[in-house]
């Protein structure tokens, strides 16, 4: 959209078909990702949250483009439009040779620090294996570059020798962020990347991830269920509802005044260390999710929306601007003016 | 983890950390060297257990009829037909004392050698000349035993490294990349491994005369479909594993990706299982040689020494002889296999301990 964004997401669509019967047929898909369009700027943090379930970390996947490993018959439409040096890249249309190129502009940090490194690689390995692949350093270049990157994540020089189940959940994790900085990236998706950590290693991992934004110049799109941790870190934050993007703007915008109803009730649940907020509202939802095989119509939150109104069965709420940088999907609160 | 002795031995892989482990169960820890040993021996069968001398030293010259093969007994000034009779050569030479000297082998009996060569008689109980008597046709058990030693734990050995080859990179491939190239392989193996493979065999080696190369390659065709369940099933859960994941987005191809990273996860199923395909294989050759579809004879083989030795039941060395080399050998090697299954075993890196 701007100059200065690096990725556009034109109506991403993820889903995977369900097979059934004795002929193995398709009987039905799940719809992971559901027609969402937003962007992220250069050097920019994009949080992405949601409930669990709602596709979060397939639009991450799909943003690096390993969905087709892991799901191969998965179907995928829309556009993810990368802006390298001028060069506009669609990862979507890319065989698998021609994404090769493009695969050290683009890494990802992952969820649980204790299945995403090799436990048969010394941690020296694992940070030097993009190297080996992207580049064609020496050995001693490698070698320098591993402990300098080692250095930059707040470990010792001398664990490059050791394996990952000698360290703790939060040292993992920085070999982690250490790995997926090794090619210099562009944009790194970050899978929910402290949930799995205690409370005060997620602090640290957070503020260290803040300062190698800084000192790396990189985008993040930083995927969390955690709302207090994402109004921290981002810049920007997405709203994910059941594949669909409900709400996206500036993060104090959407942190302090939500317009979603889906929004206003997940911060709602976010706890205040406050006493004079004692007294706030709390949005409770009714019922449950309902499956994303069989979503409802029109808006897909709208069983469980306390402002639903009839017409809300019958059109699927494209996102709209309500002020500069703050987009939402939802008809009624347009109506509702600005608050 | 008492086996663990020194400070610097907590970097160490996992891997490295089984040896260890294995190391200090004594019972396999030493089946292993001794049958590695032996059959490292074994390959210098022909210096140690041979009735070709291994230097004569025949009027100023040397012979070496070990490493040169065939030498006529006229060389020697032998009145002979054919080939040199090298130990009676050698009690000549001892005789006469004119500086001709002959250096026989440390048993210098052959495993082909029958009683058309001289002195060989036929049920020769065991002696001091022949340790574990003669055969039906004056052949030396002793000599017999050990070259078949080598050609059982050769034929199991490669048989296993074939059939994990194509194990590995036919199941690897079904559980990596899932799809219509595992149900293609999955229904393909089913067929293949309804076929009666034992009459199959049969059928082959009747018609083909049977030599090693064929035995292994007829073995293989059945064997290596147990391997590709266990790989199937490794990969499978391996490569959704986020270590898979991150080697991907990082541009690792699907090999690398297969056998950088997954393999070295997908080893325990490999290893475990390696001794019990070795018992397979040499229990599946002396099944085959005691059929008498195996080796052809006169290729020493333990299951063609039964065939024999339960022909003469009551010439005692000739039953009992094969049956203890293939007790000790198989004993050995479920040791190994024993101590193998207690260093992978998991429990023993647990907290609780």
């Amino acid at each position: 959209m701007s100059d200065k964004s690096l990725v556009d997401i034109r109506n991403l669509s993820v889903s995977f078909p369900v097979y059934g019967g004795i002929l193995s047929r398709k009987v039905a898909e799940v719809k992971a990702v559901d027609d969402i369009s937003f962007t992220i700027g250069k050097s920019e943090i994009v949080g992405l949250v949601g409930e669990s379930g709602c596709g979060k970390t397939t639009v991450g996947r799909a943003l690096i483009n390993i969905l087709k490993y892991v799901a191969p018959d998965v179907e995928i439409g829309g556009e993810i439009i990368y802006h390298f040096d001028g060069e506009d890249i669609d990862f979507t249309k890319l065989s698998s040779r021609q994404m090769r190129k493009y695969r050290s502009r683009v890494q990802m940090i992952f969820q649980d620090p204790y299945a995403s490194l090799n436990p048969r690689m010394t941690v020296s390995q694992i940070i030097e294996e993009p190297l080996k692949i992207h580049t064609d350093l020496s050995l001693k270049e490698r070698e320098e570059s591993v402990h300098s990157l080692l250095g930059k994540v707040g470990l010792r020089v001398d664990h490059a020798g050791r394996f990952p189940h000698e360290f703790s959940g939060g040292q993992r994790q920085r070999v982690g962020i250490a790995r997926a900085l090794a090619t210099n990236p562009d944009l790194i998706i970050c899978d929910e990347p402290v949930s799995a950590l205690d409370v005060s290693i997620q602090a640290q991992v957070i503020n260290l991830m803040m300062d190698i934004q800084k000192e790396f110049d990189v985008s993040f799109l930083f995927i969390a269920h955690d709302l207090s941790v994402v109004e921290h870190i981002s810049d920007k934050i997405a709203v994910m509802y059941l594949g669909n993007l409900v709400e996206f703007g500036e993060a104090g915008q959407i942190y302090h005044h939500p317009r979603h109803p889906y929004s206003r009730a997940l911060l709602s649940a976010v706890p205040v260390p406050d006493p004079k907020q004692k007294e706030r509202e709390r949005i409770v939802l009714k019922g449950d999710v309902p499956t994303p095989m069989n979503k409802p119509s029109g808006c897909s939150f709208r069983t469980r929306c306390p402002l639903a109104e009839q017409s809300c069965a019958d059109n699927i709420p494209i996102l709209e601007t309500h002020a500069s940088d703050h987009w939402v999907a939802c008809p009624i609160v347009k109506n509702e003016g600005v608050k | 983890m008492k086996f663990l002795k020194k400070q610097e031995d907590r970097h160490i892989s996992i891997l490295r950390k089984r040896w260890l482990k294995f190391k200090t169960l004594k019972r396999g820890y030493y089946s292993l060297i001794t049958l590695s040993g032996l059959y490292g021996i074994s390959f210098f069968l022909p210096m140690l257990i041979n009735n070709r001398a291994l230097v004569v030293q025949y009027e100023g010259e040397m012979y070496f009829p070990v490493f040169s093969g065939y030498i006529a007994g006229k060389t020697f000034g032998q009145d002979v037909p054919g080939e040199a009779r090298y130990r009676v050569l050698k009690e000549l030479f001892k005789m006469k004392n004119n500086g001709n000297w002959v250096l026989m082998p440390p048993y210098p009996y052959s495993p082909y050698e029958d009683i058309t060569m001289e002195g060989n008689k036929m049920y020769e109980p065991p002696s001091t000349n022949h340790w574990l008597g003669t055969d039906n046709t004056g052949r030396d058990v002793f000599a017999r035993l050990c070259y078949a030693f080598n050609i059982s734990i050769s034929f199991a050995l490669i048989l296993t490294v074939i059939n994990y080859i194509f194990g590995i990179l036919i199941g690897g491939s079904m559980g990596y990349f899932g799809g219509k190239f595992d149900l293609f392989f999955q229904r393909l193996i089913e067929i293949w491994s309804s076929l009666p493979m034992l009459f199959v065999i049969i059928i082959i080696s009747s018609i083909l005369k049977p030599s090693f190369l064929l035995l292994v390659g007829i073995y293989t065709m059945v064997n290596w479909i147990g391997m590709t369940y266990l790989m199937r099933a490794e990969f499978y859960r391996e490569k959704a594993k986020d270590y898979v994941a991150a080697a991907l987005s990082m541009g690792q191809s699907n090999f690398k990706v297969m056998f950088k990273h997954i393999f070295p996860n997908a080893l325990v199923p490999v290893i475990t299982y390696f001794p019990f395909s070795i018992v397979a294989g040499i229990s599946a050759l002396v099944g085959l040689d005691y059929l008498g579809f195996g080796l052809a004879p006169p290729t020493p083989s333990w299951g063609q020494m039964l065939d024999v030795g339960l022909q003469n039941v009551t010439k005692w060395w000739m039953v009992f002889s094969p049956v203890s080399a293939q007790f000790l050998t198989l004993l050995s090697i479920v040791f190994i296999g024993e101590g193998v299954r207690e260093a992978f075993d998991p429990k023993v890196y647990s907290r609780l301990r």
